[in-house]
């Protein structure tokens, strides 16, 4: 009797925990399956020229062509490399030799298997057209197939970036493969018809209103765990439809009333309204912009570095973060270029430069550089509310310590163009992406005279020395022995700086599910419910 | 006289609330630097998006400047691009018009010509300019006055045309008045009446259309303050900070309100024919 009763006890204390292991077991498996089908409306912030990231430095092209097109290799959300329609990959022991095996059973979206001639196609078309593929060329001997699924990419030289290069979330950096056929038909001139490998492909782009996108129903994802780019990406959503609305106030009344599933950056001084709608969530991107602080260094007065460091001294950055920003929840001062826990953050660069405001100082470093009391010429994006409201800041805070400003607000497009030239501009502010893996990546960390400091000096030189060495270092240690080296050059000098870091806030839909706040948006793994 | 402090001009009920809005406005923008401690543009970053306060009695904007003092140098901004726009299309509008409705082999070209040109509204050819020209106050008078002078040359050629063939100009032309004496004693002292209207309507299409351009961002450049475009700025902040766009765009329709009010009582006023209705 007393077995019989322990074995009753047993059956019903095992019924209870199957049904509460059940129960647990279904809601995360609730919480992990998607819900297939509907049409995503988003109010992207800025519309794109064309949607080819060849051809272009829009990182916004980037962004949704990362719908349409994949990489060999992809970051995580961690910042790690993964490879994505490759296999595997292996590096010789001198840094000159890549053999990346690709995944097999990847359809593009013509039909046909991609394979090693669509990867060779699309190599060599961002080696001569794009602007990191330029970058590389210098030091890149050949890519060879070896077969149908294995190439080898051959350097002259080491060259350390050259994995994390091709997964670049900066701007157009990123190599993605496209079908060889349409690079056949369009060589290096700007693609309009798209064929790649993603979860969706292009239905219709309307330039200036709206780009659409459908599910890929062949689609072969990869089966690594989803991590923001990395991973299995799965299509839920039958239809994308990322609208160009450059009005803020106009994307999040899209939002409130349901008319956008989603609006991209939006005004953080709202924040606390969004939390307190229902149907509202907020997305904040974590610091992963820079607003970078920009000297025209080929004309005077910053040919001069006493005059460039006198700015960083002229400027109440906690001020500016005010104006730029607002809600100091959203921004933080931050010398380094890399993030705290990125593997090439340095902590205390800057020191007794960065953040000391002292007026003062900054009067006697110009008066060291000869500064002649010419007008300084700000020239500013009025797009843009950290762009726009960063120069009104700065002209504001130099007037005050006796520095006549004049502030030119133009559109993108004329600002670009007007920036290229050597005349005509003294200072310039800039949104630059944080979250980058290498310290190559970064374009201020391309080059010295070739990015739009026009520094062309002893100084820059020894900064370009610096670089060289930099790139041809693959231990990591020894790599980050250069980097340390660049910031004390760089402090020194002073080419440009970063004022701070800012987040940006995003709104989305309460019914829009499982959206991840990356620095790219993408909307493959979300899902829509009633 | 028009003017004369017995005439009935000061007991036109428009005439009047108009002249008393203008006449603070004219106050505001005039003695802005003695009713303000705060300079327009002076930022103070950490005080920024304040509710209206003794302190700040319109509050203050995303940069932590004083609205009400933003508004007081707009006003001014706003008046003087008015003024200018209607002196300068004054001069333009009245030579061309006279020229057209005087001299009838000049009519045709010159008319042809402004028909071209009032083809397209004033606000498209106003925006274009300042788009090709960049933003700035002067540019923005000129496109406005660009803008305006084809209407203002019209209604000068039809009062030209109305009045050169009255028997008191034949008198003139009979006891051997030249042209331009002509032009000054009789015709334009006579074609006063639609001409005055006209430039009170342009003083208060210039106030909307500098707000309208500076609100599209071609118009009067940042950080110096414009109604419009602190209409402009506060787009992004209207929910939570709601003063930021009620203060500049009531002043624009005070401002706009009373110079329709002003042109309106004039025509009613210099009008035989509505006076008398009226009266």
């Amino acid at each position: 009797m007393k077995e019989v009763l322990i074995l009753k006890k047993s059956i019903f204390i095992i019924t209870i925990l199957l049904l509460i292991m059940m129960t647990f077991s279904t809601a995360a498996q609730n919480e992990t399956e998607g819900v297939y089908g509907g049409r995503l409306n988003a109010a992207l912030k800025m519309s794109a020229p064309h949607l080819d990231s060849d051809n272009s430095t829009d990182s916004q092209i980037t962004a949704m062509m990362n719908h349409v097109y994949e990489g060999l290799f992809e970051f995580d959300e961690n910042l790690q490399l993964q490879p994505h329609l490759a296999e595997s990959y292996s590096v010789s022991d001198d840094g000159r030799e890549y053999i990346v095996e690709l995944r097999q059973d990847v359809m593009m979206h013509n039909g046909e298997k991609m394979d090693a001639d669509d990867v060779l196609a699309s190599f060599e078309r961002w080696v001569n057209i794009n602007g990191a593929g330029n970058l590389i060329k210098p030091y890149f001997d050949q890519a060879e197939k070896l077969d149908d699924y294995r190439i080898r990419f051959k350097f002259e030289e080491p060259y350390a970036p050259f994995l994390n290069i091709m997964a670049s979330p900066v701007s157009n950096q990123k190599f993605v493969v496209r079908a060889k056929e349409i690079i056949d038909v369009f060589g290096d001139n700007v693609i309009n018809r798209h064929v790649g490998t993603g979860p969706y492909q292009v239905k219709e782009w309307i330039p200036d209103q709206n780009l659409s996108l459908v599910r890929f129903e062949d689609y072969s994802p990869n089966q690594m765990e989803a991590s923001f780019f990395a991973g299995k990406r799965t299509p839920y959503l039958d239809e994308i439809v990322l609208n160009f609305i450059t009005d803020a106030q106009v994307r999040v009344s899209g939002v409130q009333t349901a008319q956008f599933h989603f609006a991209e950056e939006v005004s953080r001084d709202q924040y606390q309204l969004f939390e307190a709608d229902a149907n509202i969530n907020t997305q904040i991107i974590y610091p992963d912009q820079m607003a970078v602080f920009v000297t025209n260094n080929g004309i005077a007065p910053f040919d001069n570095k006493y005059a460039r460091k006198a700015m960083v001294y002229a400027l109440d950055l906690e001020e500016m973060g005010f104006s730029m920003v607002g809600n100091p929840d959203f921004w933080r001062l931050e010398p380094s270029l890399h993030e705290e826990g990125n593997p090439w953050y340095a902590e205390n660069v800057g020191e007794g430069i960065y953040n000391v405001y002292d007026p003062d100082k900054a009067r006697e470093l110009l008066e060291k550089a000869d500064y002649d009391g010419t007008p300084l010429v700000i020239l500013s994006g009025q797009d843009s509310q950290v762009e726009r409201q960063g120069a009104i800041a700065i002209k504001d805070q130099l007037e005050r310590i006796g520095i006549e400003v004049e502030l030119q607000l133009f559109d993108r497009p004329t600002v670009v163009e007007r920036r290229s030239e050597l005349e005509g501009w003294n200072i310039h502010l800039s949104s630059f992406i944080k979250t980058v893996p290498d310290p190559q990546i970064h374009q201020g960390w391309t080059g010295t005279n070739k990015w739009i400091t026009n520094w062309n000096s002893e100084e820059s030189r020894e900064m370009d020395a610096i670089f060289e060495r930099m790139v041809r270092e693959v231990d990591y240690d020894q790599r980050y022995q250069i980097v340390e080296e660049f910031y004390e050059k760089m402090w020194e000098t002073v080419p440009y700086f970063n004022m701070l870091d800012y987040s940006r806030l995003h709104i989305t839909r309460a019914e829009l599910k499982n959206f991840e706040p990356a620095w790219q948006t993408f909307f493959w793994n979300t899902w829509l419910e009633e | 006289m028009l003017f004369n402090k017995n005439s009935r001009i000061f007991k036109e009920p428009y005439i009047i609330t108009a002249l008393i809005i203008l006449s603070i406005m004219l106050f505001l923008a005039i003695f802005a630097p003695f009713i303000t401690e705060y300079k327009p543009n002076a930022t103070n970053p950490r005080n920024r998006l304040q509710p209206p306060s003794s302190e700040h009695f319109l509050g203050t904007d995303e940069f932590g400047r004083d609205v009400f003092t933003r508004i007081l140098y707009g006003i001014r901004a706003s008046l003087q691009v008015g003024f200018s726009v209607v002196i300068l299309t004054l001069i333009f509008g009245v030579f061309i018009g006279v020229l057209s409705g005087f001299y009838p082999k000049l009519d045709r070209i010159i008319m042809r010509i402004l028909d071209g040109m009032m083809a397209f509204p004033g606000i498209i050819i106003a925006i274009s300019l300042a788009a090709i020209w960049g933003g700035g106050k002067i540019n923005i008078i000129l496109a406005l006055s660009f803008a305006y002078f084809p209407k203002m040359a019209r209604i000068v050629r039809s009062s030209v045309i109305s009045i050169k063939d009255l028997e008191y100009v034949e008198s003139a032309r009979a006891v051997g008045a030249g042209d331009s004496y002509i032009i000054f004693k009789y015709i334009l002292r006579n074609a006063a009446s639609p001409i005055l209207v006209q430039a009170t309507f342009n003083f208060a299409l210039a106030i909307l259309d500098e707000a309208a351009l500076s609100f599209l961002g071609v118009g009067i450049m940042p950080p110096a303050p414009s109604l419009g475009g602190m209409i402009t700025d506060a787009r992004s902040f209207m929910t939570v900070a709601p003063w930021l766009i009620i203060a500049p765009g009531l002043m624009i329709i005070f401002s706009v309100l009373a110079f329709n009010l002003l042109g309106d009582g004039l025509r009613d006023f210099l009008d035989p024919h509505l006076r008398g209705k009226i009266n």
